[in-house]
């Protein structure tokens, strides 16, 4: 490996300018002539059979074009099936628009197209449409209950996914005289809520037979597969653009109904169709997140030695599945362990329907891991008096262990958890914390420490869902070339929605190239540009992404090196590089120019081709596609300092601090950026966010002034301190990142509040940890 | 003629004047975005929540989204598209910029429209208040870190009379 020369610079990024500045393209800037406008009439029962729909008069009303449901699209669109073979997976399908039953408060029902938004939204006020009003399922335990009412008329009960494995022997170590110790986690209910909704703008091309979807997406190819396939049209006959995208956090990647309904309506009307979603329905019906309940049972020797660990998941995911369900629970199971040995291990893991909106992977599905582990190391050091940091350290693996076979099969390896937990405890200044929290205990000031240890899988190769049985490829894909001029292009399949990369992948290619970052333009987001990849899901971008982009450009700078070798008269490139746009030869030990630049041998492989190599193709430009390995890990320990106003209930969060591995970084500053971003999601959901149904399964959550997300004055300054111990089998030793925040703020903040409120003998089970739900503990003692 | 049907509309954008027709229950955030072609301006939740449509109106910050653009004749309405004049960026442009205070960016616009307006009246504000001056725009990626480091630069630059 060569000496890295742009890779890991700490570049300001090349997106700002157009975003700073009002000029960034998100998808509601794009202005397309003679657009008609999109709004879905939405059902406002949790439960209801569709007895009949009058939309005389609605279509009489001004400006309306059209007004379409379930029949039409059924005649349109192909249903969605989600049935992979998974075993104790169920398969379901659902129609693209429902024609007998709505399952959750805000299922479209009707989609009405009139010229502008708000005579769409008139027209809406016109329409009747009567519904049996059913019984609804609620919650988990209504979704469990003999004889409760059938979320999905297909399915024998509410059980849509159940999965158990037994590794070791877990059962010998729950015998009578074991010491047992039992925990128990609830996740709320979330929603993505990105700042920009969800939206879309269909282009049907009657001329050329061909679909243009705007849309900003993260997935854009997957994303073009589903949404040809329903429209029954060929993958040719469609592109997917995706602009600057407002924020995706995992919510733009499914195919919506929405999204195919109004792309079956361009095709229909031949007319132009755009849907910008408000904010109402984008907390009720786009995609919700997270909702377990969890428990674990173990067993443990006087240390607090986990010696067999039982895993029970719930889970309720909504109404439809976009998404396999076993999906985000099973990654839970697979990844429980985390930083700790652990060697006879059971889960079962049962996920339900209810009716409520669609649940779907959220920055960080696997979000409530670590809590459940270190929260399960908690209730140990409780239960044997012991001090829980001590627990952590006795059951955590240290570089000798390594690698380490998790009890799940998966290899940890290159992970540094108990240096990134001493480091943490020293920056924090625990002895010092320590005496600080007793003195202010006096004083009636309840202060406490939380702490959680993250092992993040990063970037899922091919091998893992295979393993886990989860549909889908974890390659990605990448090109680039080097253009007649010497100008650099790349583009891979991933898509950005605030990751940087166009500032980042532009620093991967460059530096195999000897060329200035600024000097490389990335593509991404536009189907017939980009290569056909899995897209930015996970903390996959700087691993897959970067690696692959990586992999293209040395081919590529080899091609090169190869040319100016013919182009010299040496025998071989060994003794040459790409250096500043030049070739430099190294003679006796020190670089010289050669006399040739990259933009003589890119004339050359273009429009001078008898001049290549014998048998070489003309042109530079090399296309790759990379595998990662079956699952990469990074790892970090968060601590964090928290006051609890016991009179009301409210849990101050005064300090943060992560250490955090993640192997080589691309570009330090948005490594960083985007660790303060998922610390600061985990935080906010672990103190605000929840999406409110009441016992009818109405939604309680329509508005941010309802759904509470963190402003600058809950989220405090968060510290990171790096290591970058690279990992061994990524080519550019990354081992990714972004959602370990999220994880480990989960952990931390229930952490530190049950520190706080040690005194008073209460343990905070569930999320988010609200006034109400503190003074609720704190009432019960 | 109904209450529905469009007027016409006098409005002063950034130092100019222009005419348009709009219908009366039209939204100031859409005129401006739509009719106008002024997109930098988002729209995040209209519920005047999430400060992502934050204008400048007579010089003091307010939501496009709460208003409807005939509300807005008779008053100096200035959007984000004044905020870089000539290509220079402005102040807490630059510093979030530098700062990496942004992400997705759906939110800077608005953060800077309502801090460029909040530093002209706060000259040496400490991190508190700049935390608490901020906390009427909602920021989903970058946990605001970094938007508070710009606004701490920014002020120190303004103070010395800098853009940079």
């Amino acid at each position: 490996m060569t000496d890295r020369r742009t890779i890991g610079a700490p570049r300001l990024r090349r997106e700002d300018y157009r975003l700073v500045t009002g000029q960034g393209r998100y998808l509601d800037d794009i202005s397309i002539a003679g657009c008609l406008h999109a709004h879905f009439v939405r059902s406002p029962h949790a439960h209801a059979r569709i007895r009949s729909i009058d939309i005389a008069a609605a279509q009489q009303a001004e400006g309306v074009a059209a007004i379409v449901g379930g029949r039409e699209l059924a005649e349109w669109t192909t249903p969605l099936r989600m049935a992979p073979l998974i075993e104790g997976l169920r398969p379901v399908g659902f129609d693209t628009l429902p024609i007998d039953k709505v399952r959750f408060v805000g299922d479209p029902v009707l989609c009405i197209v009139a010229t502008d938004r708000y005579l769409a939204e008139d027209a809406a006020d016109l329409v009747a449409i009567d519904y049996e009003v059913l019984a609804a399922v609620a919650d988990l335990d209504q979704a469990f209950a003999p004889g409760a009412a059938l979320v999905d008329d297909e399915l024998p009960d509410n059980l849509i996914s159940q999965q158990s494995a037994t590794v070791g022997d877990p059962g010998r170590y729950f015998a009578e005289g074991a010491m047992i110790v039992e925990a128990s986690f609830r996740q709320q209910r979330q929603t993505h809520a990105p700042i920009e909704t969800r939206g879309c703008c269909a282009i049907w091309d009657q001329g050329r037979r061909h679909l243009t979807m705007h849309i900003g997406n993260q997935v854009p190819h997957p994303y073009r597969t589903q949404l040809a396939r329903r429209l029954k049209l060929s993958e040719s006959q469609v592109t997917v653009i995706s602009p600057d995208i407002g924020g995706g956090f995992g919510q733009k990647i499914a195919l919506y109904r929405e999204e195919l309904t109004v792309a079956a309506l361009a095709r229909e009307l031949k007319r132009p169709v755009r849907w910008r979603e408000d904010r109402a329905e984008n907390l009720i019906a786009a995609s919700h997140a997270r909702e377990d309940v969890v428990r674990t049972r173990v067993s443990v020797d006087g240390e607090g030695r986990i010696l067999a660990l039982e895993l029970d998941i719930r889970e309720d995911f909504g109404a439809y599945c976009f998404y396999p369900a076993n999906y985000l629970a099973r990654v839970v199971a697979m990844i429980l362990s985390g930083p700790y040995r652990l060697s006879n291990y059971a889960y079962d893991i049962k996920v339900v329907l209810t009716n409520k909106c669609g649940n779907g992977p959220m920055r960080a599905p696997m979000a409530i891991t670590s809590w459940v582990m270190d929260g399960t190391i908690e209730a140990i050091a409780r239960k044997l008096s012991l001090d829980p940091i001590a627990v952590r350290r006795t059951n955590m693996l240290r570089a000798t262990d390594l690698p380490y076979q998790m009890p799940t099969g998966l290899t940890l390896e290159d992970v540094t958890p108990s240096e990134t937990l001493d480091r943490a405890l020293e920056a924090f200044g625990i002895a010092e914390f320590r005496a600080r929290q007793q003195a202010d205990r006096a004083r009636g000031i309840f202060r406490g420490v939380g702490l959680c240890c993250v092992v993040e899988s990063t970037t899922y190769g091919s091998a893992f869902y295979k393993a886990a049985g989860i549909p889908g490829s974890g390659h990605e894909s990448g090109w680039v070339k080097i253009e007649p001029s010497g100008a650099v292009n790349a583009s891979v399949g991933l898509m950005a929605s605030g990751q940087g990369y166009e500032t980042t992948f532009a620093q991967v290619v460059a530096d195999p190239l000897g060329v200035d970052p600024d000097d490389v333009q990335i593509h991404i987001g536009n189907t017939d540009t980009a290569p056909y990849g899995m897209g930015s899901r996970g903390a996959r971008g700087g691993t897959a992404g970067g690696s692959v982009l990586l992999i293209a450009s040395e081919a590529l700078r080899d091609k090169v090196l190869t040319i100016a070798t013919t182009l010299l008269g040496l025998n071989t490139s060994g003794e040459l590089r790409l250096n500043n746009r030049r070739i430099e030869r190294r003679l006796a030990g020190a670089w010289t120019d050669a006399g040739l630049s990259l933009a003589d041998i890119a004339h050359v492989a273009y429009l001078d081709p008898l001049r290549l190599p014998v048998g070489m193709e003309p042109g530079l430009e090399a296309h790759r596609a990379y595998d990662p390995p079956p699952m990469t890990f990074s790892n970090a320990t968060h601590i964090c300092e928290v006051v609890v106003d016991v009179a009301t209930g409210k849990v101050n969060l005064e300090r943060y601090i992560v250490v955090e591995d993640c192997g080589t970084v691309l570009n330090p500053l948005i490594v960083r950026g985007q660790q303060q971003g998922a610390i600061a999601m985990g935080i906010s959901g672990a103190l605000l966010e929840e999406v409110v149904y009441d016992e009818h399964a109405q939604n309680r959550s329509g508005s941010f002034a309802d759904y509470l997300l963190a402003t600058a004055v809950e989220i405090p300054p968060i510290e990171v301190i790096s290591q970058h111990t690279p990992n061994q089998k990524t080519p550019t030793g990354s081992k990714g990142m972004s959602e370990g925040g999220v994880m480990g703020a989960t952990g931390a903040l229930p952490s530190a509040v049950n520190d706080a409120l040690a005194p008073f003998g209460v343990v905070a089970e569930a999320q988010p940890l609200s006034p109400m739900y503190i003074r609720s503990l704190l009432r019960s003692v | 003629m109904s209450a529905l049907d469009p007027v016409p509309l006098l409005l002063n954008i950034n130092g100019a004047t222009r005419r348009l027709f709009a219908e009366p229950r039209r939204l100031l955030s859409d005129v401006l975005r739509e009719d106008c072609g002024l997109t930098g301006l988002h729209v995040g939740c209209e519920h005047g929540v999430c400060g992502a449509c934050t204008i400048l109106l007579d010089g003091a910050p307010a939501r496009a989204c709460l208003m409807y653009a005939v509300q807005a004749q008779g008053h100096e309405i200035t959007t984000i598209e004044a905020f870089d004049a000539g290509g220079e960026l402005s102040v807490v442009q630059q510093a979030l910029h530098e700062e990496h205070g942004l992400q997705c960016g759906f939110c800077t616009p608005g953060i800077v429209v309502t801090m460029e307006a909040w530093l002209a009246e706060h000259p040496d504000p400490t991190e508190t208040e700049i935390r608490d001056a901020l906390s009427g725009n909602l920021c989903r990626c970058t946990g605001y870190h970094n938007i508070v480091a710009a606004i701490v630069k920014a002020a120190a630059r303004r103070r010395e009379g800098r853009a940079t």
